[in-house]
């Protein structure tokens, strides 16, 4: 592998510059240590009551699970997608340095559009692409507070395409990332990486953090054992500000601005030379930015009200044509009791997407501009009806320009025969409205010899009047803290989904332009799929001793997608397959000696019906707490095989191998 | 471009706001408030054998702190005694506790309402747990944790409260089912 040399520069730059600039101010990020405090002071401080969310997620009627800062940390993972490796259900696949296929539940795919990704409430999915850019969530892991990943139809309080799940970023209250970090890595996939961050406050109630950091990916290898040349760097900056306005008002003013430039080795038509199909290495850069504001207001009964607005901006360079995107979004939740017996939560939102999707290699869309309007409202009650057993049930209602209204309702029943034992269950319906790509691409996707000297060409037509995707979601689950040191949560679902996207084609026909003369074979996106699935989670947390905890996954999915027998010659959009049928990871961290720690992680993933084969994956991670200023981790991943596919081509993007890798990092806070 | 416009405006829109506290996390300070209690309770003559047994605290049901607790009592003493963070699965099992949590709410009885146990200073969070019996209850008024503290519960449990305890926590008393 290359790059050692110059990782080697880099780092020594960075801690020569570390060790001449030593500090002058001393604080470390940890929380204030309030027994220093008096007990009347004590009683004087403002609390933020996380406990209400928290008892919620050990109580709730949905399969969740959360990654701690601790698993983070300890993940030795450098992105967010191979964190969420972790989570029982999710499927990570990478594709290239740059491309991940993350899905829940099935449907796996570059684009997987079932799962709605948020970042502190703001949405992620990008309406150019029709799914969730990971490289351009690049965020600091050391801010995220927590991610929670709830699997299924994620409840009525959450937002649009919420239909296998939902991914939950939450960053870290600025108050929290106060002082200075300063952090290096290098490795030989991950050839740099730099943060710099700085913590303070502002006046006597704000709190704020600005950080800008810097990363630089390596190539993957072709299957064929070359550069796949997709490496990309990335730069990205960013702040956050918490404000205490009053004993009943808070304040989060966050942002950021994101800049990259990426490799992605395509296979394109290129419609002035057919029947070329060209496979090359194409240019990829975007930029993105987004603002967002959210008030929590306690109001004098008690309740509580939360008010967000956000604009996202980005502007793609990819397949040859320049897209862009702005986002704004309003948000207004309501939490109150009524009685005791009751806990409502409604609210309404309204977002507003301006798309341009410029023509590309082979791609165009009809109409190029447009301004999307979804509208939505929602409410949950969860009634106690006896002490240990409750009822939630609620609806989200949404209205979009593509499918007008739709509802989504869901109930849960969740009954705690002791304190340390849940046993829960919900039905759901969730749906997932078609978007820009869907009812405007038009693209020469792929040409084909039709005898000598003659050729057709796949003519991808978008569908402006599809129905929604809809899932009918039936599920069933139990969680035990069964002693102080094991705990056990098991998932079941079984699902039901109609109208999926397939992929229909029409009876072809000959043109005479662009020359020469050809067929072209219409593939229009139709509306009737239908797939059930029924599988499960199983998730065993064990703390062997205080200095050591197992934590273990494993997801079985089987899903069978129906074709209708009248269909010519049917594809799906999204296909099943995209997901293996089982998955199992097991993760080890142990505190050892002289504040070093060791933490490893084995992962299973099943073989992929498109035909990539299973593989296990071993990572392991030797940390260094060197003293309350200095951090040191030492990351191998992928360490069993020097290479393997994760993920098969997918809409003319090739798929890459990913290669066995070293990651070092220093982290410096003051 | 306009988008580093709308930065520079919402950069300057971050004006210095009214006065108010600053917010911490709900368990970090009953975490540190439990950490008093051992500071301003005193406890019967022979609940420890030795000037060198550990203070216990333990937790009744699911536990609400995470780590703040064991972060708060880590390394620290009261009167040269470490203390000992531990999980107890049945009420029987918190014999030999000095402060007991209650985290979750007991079922087959009125709300709130722990069995007196000697030596034992019993601390919830539930609606009414002083008033029903316990002897200091954690209360959220306003955003900020308030004590109850129920001064015959007190005495049932053969425990002393200092008045400087007292004088910052309003006194109730046990109320009849």
């Amino acid at each position: 592998m290359k790059i050692i040399p110059s990782f080697a520069s880099r780092a020594c730059t960075v801690m020569l510059a570390l060790w001449l600039a030593r500090p002058l101010l001393a604080q470390d990020t940890k929380p204030a240590d309030l027994t220093q405090i008096s007990l009347e002071d004590l009683m004087n401080l403002q609390v933020t009551s996380v406990s209400k969310k928290e008892q919620k997620l050990g109580s709730a009627g949905a399969a969740v699970f959360v990654i701690t800062q601790e698993d983070i940390r300890r993940s030795g993972a450098t992105n967010i997608p191979d964190l969420l490796r972790m989570v029982p259900g999710v499927n990570v696949a990478q594709m290239s340095a740059s491309t991940w296929a993350i899905s829940i539940r099935g449907f796996n795919d570059v684009f997987a559009d079932k799962v709605l990704v948020l970042i502190d409430g703001r949405s992620v999915y990008n309406p150019i692409t029709s799914g969730v850019s990971w490289d351009q969530q690049d965020l600091p892991l050391e801010d995220i507070e927590r991610i929670e990943v709830i699997r299924g139809p994620g409840g009525t309080v959450w937002g649009a395409n919420a239909v296998n799940g939902v991914i939950n970023i939450i960053t870290k209250n600025a108050k929290n990332t106060q002082g200075g970090l300063v952090s290096a890595g290098g490795g030989s996939e991950t050839t740099a990486q730099g943060l710099a961050q700085y913590g303070g406050a502002i006046g006597g109630t704000g709190t704020y953090r600005v950080f800008g950091k810097y990363s630089d990916i390596d190539s993957t290898t072709t299957p064929g054992g070359g550069s796949a040349q997709d490496g990309w760097q990335s730069l990205h900056g960013g702040f956050r500000s918490d404000w205490v306005l009053s004993p009943r008002d808070t304040l989060t003013v966050q942002g950021d601005l994101q800049e990259s430039r990426e490799g992605q080795n395509l296979t394109a038509v290129i419609p002035s030379a057919l029947p070329l199909e060209l496979t090359f290495i194409d240019r990829f850069d975007a930029s993105a930015g987004n603002i967002l504001a959210r008030w929590n207001h306690t109001l004098a009964n008690g309740s509580e009200m939360s008010l967000q607005v956000y604009d996202d901006h980005s502007s793609t360079f990819s397949l040859g044509g320049r897209d862009r995107q702005n986002t704004v979004d309003l948000d207004f939740q309501h939490h109150l009791s009524l009685g005791s017996r009751q806990d409502i939560v409604w609210g309404f939102g309204a977002r507003v997407a301006d798309l341009y999707l410029g023509p590309g290699y082979a791609i165009a869309y009809v109409p190029p501009s447009r301004t999307d309007v979804l509208l939505s409202a929602f409410f949950q009650d969860q009634v106690k009806i006896t002490g240990s057993l409750s009822l939630a049930f609620g609806s989200k209602f949404e209205h979009n320009d593509y499918t007008g209204f739709g509802f989504e309702p869901s109930a849960q029943l969740v009954w705690n025969p002791t304190a340390r034992q849940s046993l829960w269950l919900s039905a759901a319906r969730a749906i997932r409205q078609p978007d820009a790509v869907d009812a405007s691409i038009r693209e020469a996707a792929a040409t084909f010899p039709t005898g000598p000297g003659s050729f057709g060409v796949v003519a991808v037509v978008g569908n402006p009047s599809q129905r929604v995707e809809r899932l009918n979601d039936f599920e069933v689950g139990y969680r035990i803290q069964a002693t102080a040191r094991v705990s056990v949560d098991v998932a079941t679902f079984l699902n039901f989904y109609h109208d999926l996207r397939t992929v229909e084609e029409l009876a072809p026909y000959f043109v005479t332009s662009p020359g020469p003369p050809h067929l072209v074979v219409p593939a229009v996106f139709e509306d009737i799929g239908t797939a059930h699935a029924y599988g499960g989670e199983l998730s065993l947390d064990w703390k062997p001793a205080n200095r050591w905890r197992l934590s273990s996954g494993y997801s079985l999915l089987h899903m069978v997608i129906f074709k209708d027998a009248a269909n010519v010659d049917s594809e799906i959009g999204d296909s099943g397959s995209g997901t293996p049928q089982q998955q199992f990871q097991a993760r080890s961290a142990l505190n050892l000696p002289h504040h070093f720690e060791w933490d490893s992680s084995v992962e299973y993933v099943g073989r992929l019906a498109a035909g990539i084969p299973a593989y296990t994956r071993v990572d392991t991670r030797l940390g260094w707490r060197i003293n309350e200023h200095w951090d040191f981790s030492a990351v191998g991943q992928n360490l069993l095989s020097p290479r393997h596919a994760e993920f098969p081509d997918d809409v003319g993007l090739n798929h890459m191998l990913i290669s066995r890798s070293i990651f070092v990092k220093l982290t410096f806070r003051f | 471009m306009n988008l580093r416009i709308r930065f520079a405006i919402a950069l300057a829109a971050l004006l210095p706001a009214l006065a108010g506290g600053q917010a911490t996390g709900e368990y970090q300070v009953k975490a540190a408030c439990l950490f008093n209690f051992a500071k301003f309770v005193e406890w019967p003559a022979q609940t420890f054998k030795s000037p060198a047994d550990s203070m216990s605290i333990c937790i009744l049901g699911p536990n609400p702190f995470g780590r703040s607790l064991d972060d708060a009592v880590d390394g620290k003493t009261i009167d040269g005694r470490k203390f000992v963070v531990r999980q107890v699965a049945e009420i029987e099992q918190a014999g030999g506790c000095q402060i007991l949590f209650i985290a979750l709410r007991p079922k087959k009885r009125a709300p709130g309402a722990p069995p007196a146990m000697a030596g034992v200073l019993t601390v919830g969070e539930s609606d009414g747990f002083a008033a029903g019996g316990g002897v200091i209850g954690f209360k959220l008024e306003g955003g900020r944790v308030r004590l109850e503290v129920n001064l015959e519960a007190a005495e049932q449990a053969r425990l002393r409260i200092s008045s400087k305890l007292l004088s910052l926590a309003r006194i109730v008393k046990t109320q009849g089912m």
